[in-house]
């Protein structure tokens, strides 16, 4: 099976599991811990950044369509789009650590809510606030590192798993390097 | 290094940069043309089937996790509740020892209120004029005065030399007030001495408290001495105040309590004879302070229990 197959499953099951039972969580701060994105640094750190980034856009725009409606179609789109490109193209420098994924998923998740603010910022969205930004983002960067290890422990071990390890597609180059990690 | 292909490491380079690139610059466009759109509702044709579908596939998704992780959201909600069952359960005993007071506090004043209608009744039949009142102690203030305090005092119309009565009889009077107290001396005090009279008959007499000042209020019997000593007098005759000149310690009419022996007291001047309170004084609670006398005596008026109370006025007088 090809990895970009896997990942797309992946990344469905991860929106379906964000939408339907973490976004639904009555946890502590109100907060839930953003699945979708450490999915979407797991599949960028095997699959690279072209993956990383049309893998983000797909799953963002998804997330954008499904209730609750409470974003512009394209916000969440446009931001794991980059942090997917950005993952997958600084997945190649240190492959060995096994810090990388989990400082790249924190990164992403600290990114992404910035970029969720400063976008509601940007169209004037009453809603965003410096204030929330303080409030809610350590514990949602904090839920988000919480759930990485397992996250990231299955996304590779399917990868590993269903991904034929001679995947003519990862041969093209692109992808060759990725396709061998520690983890 | 790579076991992936032949080429190895040497494939990556300038030749996947531009590409990836590509498309991140495209996706990245489309992505913020369709934000821009989206935030000011021009996206509408586009967004709207898009949320219609999203909304198709979210429905029965998230009934299906509703379903079935009903029991884990309500393990999450317990454990999230958990911390604060400690403050609730605090605060619902404190609620719960309120009303539980109040509770109390409400049976104390339905009793009150039974206490204060009989005492109407009583005052109702006599014709008397009472302030009511709370008896809030009970001082024998070294064991052996018989008083007790009341709540009210010269601010309410209370003057010493008054009588105080109880829903079932007579209490005693009042020997000194304050402006917010009044202190009432018991029938049963030994220096306690009331004119009194036999229920219907002319024989009269005086009641004399006979407490035990050693034993305290063991016994509490009152002692009626008839002037007369041939007075016809037995067993569970009932025993009324005779009444003072001007009402004043005593009114009449008031019932003192019944006869519970009578002493044989041969070669004696007056006969005398046991009598036990009609009222508990003990157990003092709601009494009244005759504050004015009747215009005319109700002589057996207040013990008269079978005719309603103007009807026997009527009789009697």
């Amino acid at each position: 099976m090809s990895g970009r197959i896997v990942a797309v499953v992946l990344l469905a099951g991860a929106v379906l599991v964000q939408v339907t039972i973490l976004n639904r969580i009555p946890l502590p701060w109100g907060v839930a811990p953003d699945l979708v994105l450490v999915v979407l640094v797991g599949v960028a750190l095997r699959l690279g950044a072209v993956c990383g980034a049309v893998g983000g856009f797909c799953s963002g725009l998804a997330l954008d369509v499904l209730p609750p409606t409470e974003t512009e179609l394209g916000r969440y789109a446009v931001l794991l789009c980059l942090a997917g490109y950005l993952a997958g193209s600084l997945a190649g420098t240190d492959r060995d650590s096994p810090v990388l994924p989990f400082a790249l998923t924190a990164l992403a998740a600290l990114g992404v809510g910035l970029g969720f603010t400063g976008i509601g910022l940007v169209l004037g969205e009453s809603r965003a606030s410096l204030a929330g930004i303080v409030q809610f983002l350590p514990v949602t960067v904090g839920y988000t590192l919480l759930i990485s290890p397992f996250a990231l422990f299955v996304v590779s071990r399917c990868l590993r798993r269903f991904a034929a390890q001679r995947d003519p597609l990862w041969q093209e180059g692109e992808f060759s390097l990725r396709g061998d990690r520690a983890w | 290094m790579s076991p992936l292909g032949p080429d190895g490491l040497g494939t990556v380079g300038p030749r996947a940069a531009p590409r990836s690139r590509l498309v991140l610059a495209v996706l990245l466009i489309s992505g913020v043309v369709l934000l821009a759109l989206d935030s000011r509702g021009a996206a509408a044709p586009v967004a709207e089937p898009a949320r219609a579908v999203g909304s198709a596939v979210f429905t029965p998704a998230a009934g299906a996790v509703s379903f079935a992780a009903s029991p884990l959201e309500w393990g999450v909600d317990s454990i999230r509740a958990g911390a604060q069952t400690q403050e609730r359960v605090t605060e619902l005993e404190q609620e719960n020892a309120r009303l539980e007071q109040e509770l109390v506090d409400a049976g104390r004043d339905a009793g009150r209120m039974d206490q204060l209608t009989e005492l109407l009744e009583l005052t109702d039949r006599g014709g008397y004029e009472i302030v009511p009142a709370q008896a809030i102690t009970q001082v024998s203030a070294r064991g052996y005065v018989e008083t007790v305090t009341l709540d009210v005092g010269e601010r309410d119309g209370v003057g010493p030399d008054m009588t105080v009565v109880s829903p079932q009889g007579l209490v005693g009077r009042v020997t000194s007030v304050t402006a917010e107290h009044a202190e009432v001396l018991l029938l049963t005090d030994t220096t306690s001495a009331v004119g009194a009279r036999l229920e219907g008959e002319r024989e009269i007499g005086v009641v004399h408290g006979e407490s035990d000042a050693g034993s305290g209020f063991t016994n509490p019997g009152l002692r009626f001495e008839l002037l007369d000593a041939s007075a016809p007098v037995q067993e569970g005759d009932r025993v009324l105040s005779l009444g003072s000149h001007d009402g004043a310690p005593f009114v009449p009419g008031v019932p003192i309590g019944t006869v519970a022996a009578v002493e044989d007291t041969p070669g004696e001047l007056s006969r005398l004879a046991e009598v036990s309170p009609a009222v508990n004084l003990s157990r003092l609670d709601v009494v009244g302070v005759v504050v004015a006398e009747p215009e005319e005596d109700p002589r057996d008026a207040v013990v008269a229990e079978d005719l309603p109370a103007d009807v026997q006025r009527e009789v009697t007088s």
